[in-house]
């Protein structure tokens, strides 16, 4: 019996076993399932579902002038928002801080509601579950500060339901100020500009943020998996200066506005370095004129007699003729096949012949265009090519690939192409300015290789790429050709643009102050869908040279298209503003006038020594070398006095301390100012000359008293 | 001699047990101290330390009931059996009229003074397995009569089992289980075996019946959702579900290492309900298989007990604390891996919560305890 209910039992025991076993195995066999089997699908569930992947705007880098200018930066904002119905918010936290909340919103974010309004709103708001209140879209960074020290939202994002975003502007503090070159990303269908060409060195890298959704929707950043903090964009140090670009713009301006023109353009470049220092591009709209596209870059045109420069520096390179040779005029007028060409000089209808000069003062068309046909032309293809191979050594058919994208390529007919519908009359309408169509900036490129003896200087604009103000690219001037003609033939351009100031087109726009050499050019655009000569013909005024003519500094061209008023002339239209131009740039730079130091030095004429002079070391080291007066150094101090001894000058040490007032008697008012005035006092100055007398004496407490300084 | 060698030497019992449970200890604290991600972020400020402290303070404790258990000869327990069961009752009533609610549930009675909570159904069930151990054992010679076995164990099994089901359905049921399987193993006849399910299954449409009025008193609704939820072949399951089946995958064979699971921040009591989801997330299925087998294997040990005195008080009291501490491991891991539907049944000593771990404690020292006096005695 005994051994029966013992066996019964463990018969039973070992069948619950097999039950645990099973439903172990069972067990284990699902997780199997889940694991390998679905694996793929369960493991890819969660990466999408829960690991948020945020990623973290990098702060823009800055677009600079060369001085460091801002052109454009972007400047922190942030999008306030309010979750009234966050997870961690206490009820009675709500409550508490309604009344002072509304009044603190009311008051000082938004007024447009009142304190009830507003308590209203938030109430209603979280009565329907709302999270995302919006409280202020672009607030600034201390309008931040501000609102996050609310009642209520001092407690922070979770128990607050203070949310903040930023979300950074782009700020041009120049405003309209090369608009187009700076360029914009954001916000456009297609980017344009610097912004859009440096895009990838300004972006930045963007960080990213692994964040877990918690159930209860916290997000919780994830610290130990990776994260990537946003790397701040590189900045573009320009070659632009943002005064000359200034007086560019406003020089257009003036100009557009006084001829009602389409469309203008201005460019100043450095004649040396290629580097474009202003770009202003005018166009006109309903509310007047705007940088609304970049002509300079993006729109070719025909020159006109701007053009006429490389015709005669082909016929001089080939040594078919010299400045004072002679040439036909007609009395301005000649037949090629059935056109003829007129020109448009008073003078010319005076003149059979004159000088080869005297037709490019006067931008003769019929005394250019004679003298190419009559040596390219006559039908001789093989003439024909040489010419076109002269303005190719010109680089006169090659775009510059400037920083920007949308640069139009110029176009140079090849010497009887059909494709490029070569004709009789191809060539000596070519030779001044038609049928080829260049930019401004390729036209200014081709002046500026003249002004700098042929050397032809690739544009640029962008000189430096900086991290955190370290460079790490850096642009040099490049050259695209070293030398675009001999030597003698630029020399001679050069006389031949002069004398255009001088005695020629341009010639009311000459100055006693500097002297600039220039070539103007007047074109008719679509002249041949109007025939010369015809009233409702429109124009393009221009003007490119530089400045000053004895030692180029600045290269400038000017483009007007369609002025409406006042004149048509590049002379009239375009060179005023080309003379404005440069006139701001006469009275801002001092390296376009000749220093004072290249003359000889000057020595003194009596024996008086200084006898007492106190000042910077440096400074009057400087002083003493450039009199040749032998002296000798007795500290290194910053600041020193010099005493005559004898016949020997001693510079001895002069101690200027933080705590007292110093002695700044015997110092020139400049350093005697910046000393007192960094020490906190306040200057009054009395007289004329040197430090004579000071009202508080010196070894005195410094506490931010008035100094009454006598000078004499 | 070194303490170890000591205290082994100085342990009696079923060593294999003891090593079960001290593996299951330490397991306990590396699945908590990776579970507890967001607990401790919300709760400690990101201090997992003070989660990891809390739950060691109570492994110890656990640990310390264990070796008083053990050491009191199991006897006693049959002794005392009876005025537990009297005691129970009436804690199980006042937990349904005035236990705290936690988690939508109120399963917790505060303690008064030490402010401490605690949940009776765990003592219930200790005290209804050892109570049912020593009827079955006592009643063994007449054990397939009506009226003198059969009735005198089933009272209490419907009363304590109805009493718990209120607000924690699945220890009930669980709870219902094991005594079924004890009657089993105690050789009562299986038509009344029958009988018993049938009238636990009136009793729980009894229950889901009063709780469509009372919806306070007993949680049907969660139950019917919970049910709707596993059934619902469409969709992958619910949140939960979904959340610990991607844990388990993203653990592949060898586990995303200690302390790397995610998925511990998405899955709402990873730290009990969900510890081995969590385990299969940072060990794998090598970490599952061990989990397991651990178990299994005190299962194991326990039968092995009973072959050696198979009538005795002794060995139903082990068949039911095992059946208990299996059979509750095993139910929590089928519900991680989806075979059940969700349940509120932590993964003995593995999970955290203080009363879970001292009651499953006192259960260990109970079947060391009836290993050691068997041993002793053969």
């Amino acid at each position: 019996m005994a051994v029966d209910i013992r066996n019964e039992v463990l018969r039973r025991v070992y069948m619950v076993l097999f039950m645990v076993v099973l439903i172990a195995l069972v067990i284990f066999v699902k997780a199997l399932k889940i694991t390998i089997t679905d694996g793929e699908k369960w493991r890819d569930k969660g990466k999408n579902l829960y690991v948020a992947h945020k990623s973290l705007e990098a702060e823009r880098g800055n677009i600079l002038t060369e001085d460091g200018s801002l052109l454009a930066t972007s400047l922190p904002f942030f999008e306030i928002r309010f979750d009234l119905n966050s997870t961690g918010m206490l009820e009675d936290d709500f409550y508490d801080n309604l009344d002072s909340l509304s009044y603190c919103l009311a008051n000082f974010v938004d007024n447009s509601y009142t304190v009830g309004g507003m308590r209203d709103r938030l109430l209603q708001n979280r009565e329907a579950g709302h999270r995302n209140l919006l409280i202020k879209r672009s607030a600034s960074y201390l309008e931040k500060e501000m609102i996050s020290k609310f009642p209520l939202f001092n407690k922070g994002q979770y128990r607050g339901g203070f949310k903040v975003e930023p979300k950074p502007k782009r700020l041009r503090p120049f405003k309209r100020l090369a608009r187009r070159t700076i360029g914009r990303v954001k916000g456009v269908d297609n980017p344009f500009g610097l912004e859009a060409r440096f895009d990838e060195y300004l972006t930045g890298e963007e960080g990213k943020r692994y964040m877990f959704r918690a159930p209860n929707n916290t997000w919780i950043p994830l610290n130990d998996l990776t994260e990537i903090e946003p790397q701040k964009g590189d900045d573009i140090v320009t070659t632009f200066d943002i005064n000359l670009q200034s007086a560019a713009h406003e020089a257009l301006l003036r100009g557009m506005n006084y001829h009602q023109a389409e469309s203008g353009t201005a460019i100043l470049m450095e004649v040396k370095t290629g580097a474009i220092k202003a770009i202003a591009n005018l166009g006109k709209t309903e509310d007047g004129y705007f940088e609304v596209y970049n002509y300079a870059i993006g729109s070719k045109y025909e020159p006109g007699s701007t053009f006429k420069l490389a015709s005669i520096m082909a016929l001089l390179e080939d040594g078919h003729i010299d400045l004072y040779d002679s040439v036909a005029i007609n009395r301005g007028k000649m037949k090629f096949y059935e056109e003829e060409m007129l020109d448009a000089s008073k003078e010319s209808l005076l003149l059979d012949t004159t000088t080869v000069r005297r037709a490019f003062e006067i931008s003769s068309n019929v005394g250019i265009a004679g003298l190419v046909n009559k040596y390219y032309g006559n039908d001789d293809e093989g003439q024909a090519r040489k010419f076109i191979k002269r303005l190719k050594e010109m680089k006169l058919h090659l775009p510059l690939n400037i920083e920007i994208d949308g640069e139009a390529s110029p176009y140079i007919k090849e010497a009887y192409s059909k494709e490029d519908k070569w004709s009789g009359i191809t060539l000596p309408w070519m030779s001044i300015g038609y049928e080829v169509e260049l930019t401004p900036l390729q036209l200014l490129n081709f002046f500026n290789a003249v002004a700098n003896d042929g050397q032809m200087m690739k544009p640029y604009m962008v000189s430096e790429i900086q991290h955190f103000g370290h460079p790490v690219r850096k642009f040099k001037p490049t050259v695209i050709d070293r030398q675009i003609a001999s030597p003698e033939t630029i020399r001679k351009a050069k006389i031949l643009l002069e004398s255009v100031v001088e005695n020629g087109t341009a010639y009311k726009l000459k100055t006693s102050k500097y002297k600039f050499a220039g070539k103007t050019g007047t074109a008719q655009i679509d002249y041949r869908k109007f025939g010369s000569r015809r009233d409702d013909v429109k124009h393009s005024a221009s003007f490119a040279g530089y400045f000053p003519a004895h030692d180029p500094v600045y290269s400038c061209v000017v483009v007007i298209r369609n002025p409406t008023q006042n004149g048509f002339y590049g002379g009239d239209v375009a060179g005023p503003i080309f003379r404005e131009i440069a006139d701001k740039c006469f009275a801002q730079k001092i390296e376009l006038h000749r220093a004072l130091n290249e003359r000889p030095k000057p020595t003194l004429v009596s024996k008086q020594l200084p006898t007492y002079s106190v000042g910077n070391r440096t400074d009057l080291m400087k002083a003493m070398d450039y009199l040749n007066l032998p002296y000798e150094t007795h500290t290194d101090t910053d600041w020193a006095v010099l005493k005559s001894e004898s016949d020997t000058l001693n510079v001895f040490k002069r101690s200027i301390s933080e705590e007292v007032i110093p002695n700044v008697v015997g110092m020139g008012l400049r350093d005697a100012l910046f000393i007192l005035e960094n020490l906190g006092l306040e200057v009054v100055v009395n007289g004329v000359g040197k430090v004579s007398l000071q009202s508080i004496k010196s070894g005195t407490k410094v506490q931010g008293q008035t100094i009454k300084l006598t000078l004499k | 001699m070194s303490i170890g060698n000591k205290i082994y030497a100085g342990l009696r019992g079923d060593r294999t047990i003891w090593m079960v449970l001290i593996l299951l200890s330490i397991f306990s604290l590396l699945a908590v101290y990776s579970a507890t991600g967001l607990y401790a972020y919300q709760k400690y400020g990101g201090n997992m330390e003070a989660a990891l402290f809390k739950h060691l303070v109570f492994l110890s404790g656990g640990l310390f009931l264990t070796y008083i258990c053990y050491t009191l000869h199991y006897r006693q327990y049959m002794r005392i059996s009876p005025i537990l069961l009297i005691i129970c009752i009436p804690l199980l009533v006042y937990t349904i009229g005035f236990g705290v609610e936690v988690n939508e549930a109120k399963r917790w009675v505060e303690v008064p003074f030490i402010g401490l909570t605690f949940q009776t159904s765990e003592f219930a069930k200790l005290v209804l397995i050892i109570y049912v151990a020593r009827a079955i054992s006592a009643k063994q010679e007449y054990i397939k009569d009506f009226q003198s076995a059969f009735l005198p164990i089933i009272v209490p099994i419907l009363i304590i089992c109805s009493l718990i089901a209120p607000s924690d359905l699945s220890s009930a049921m669980l709870l219902f289980f094991v005594t079924i399987g004890m009657m089993f193993l105690g050789r009562v006849a299986l038509k009344y075996i029958l009988l018993l399910i049938f009238l636990g299954v009136v009793v729980f449409a009894m229950l889901i019946i009063i709780g469509q009025v009372y919806p306070d008193l007993v949680r049907s609704a969660t139950w019917i959702t919970r049910m709707q939820e596993f059934m619902d072949a469409t969709s992958d399951g619910s949140y939960q579900i979904v959340h610990s089946k991607i844990a388990i995958a993203d653990g592949e064979i060898f586990g995303a290492g200690p302390g790397n699971s995610v998925m511990r921040n998405y899955l709402p009591a990873p730290y009990s309900d969900f510890v081995f989801s969590i385990i299969c997330e940072e060990y794998g299925l090598v970490g599952a298989f061990v989990t397991l087998s651990l178990y299994v294997l005190l299962f194991f040990r326990c039968v092995g007990v009973v072959t050696r005195a198979p009538k005795a008080f002794g060995a139903m009291l082990v068949m039911g604390l095992g059946l208990l501490l299996v059979g509750q491991a095993l139910a929590n891991m089928a519900v991680a891996v989806d075979l059940v539907p969700v349940t509120g049944l932590t993964l003995p000593l593995l999970s955290m919560g203080g009363t879970s771990i001292m009651f499953t404690c006192i259960a260990f020292g109970m079947i060391l305890s009836v290993s050691r006096y068997i041993e002793k005695a053969t």
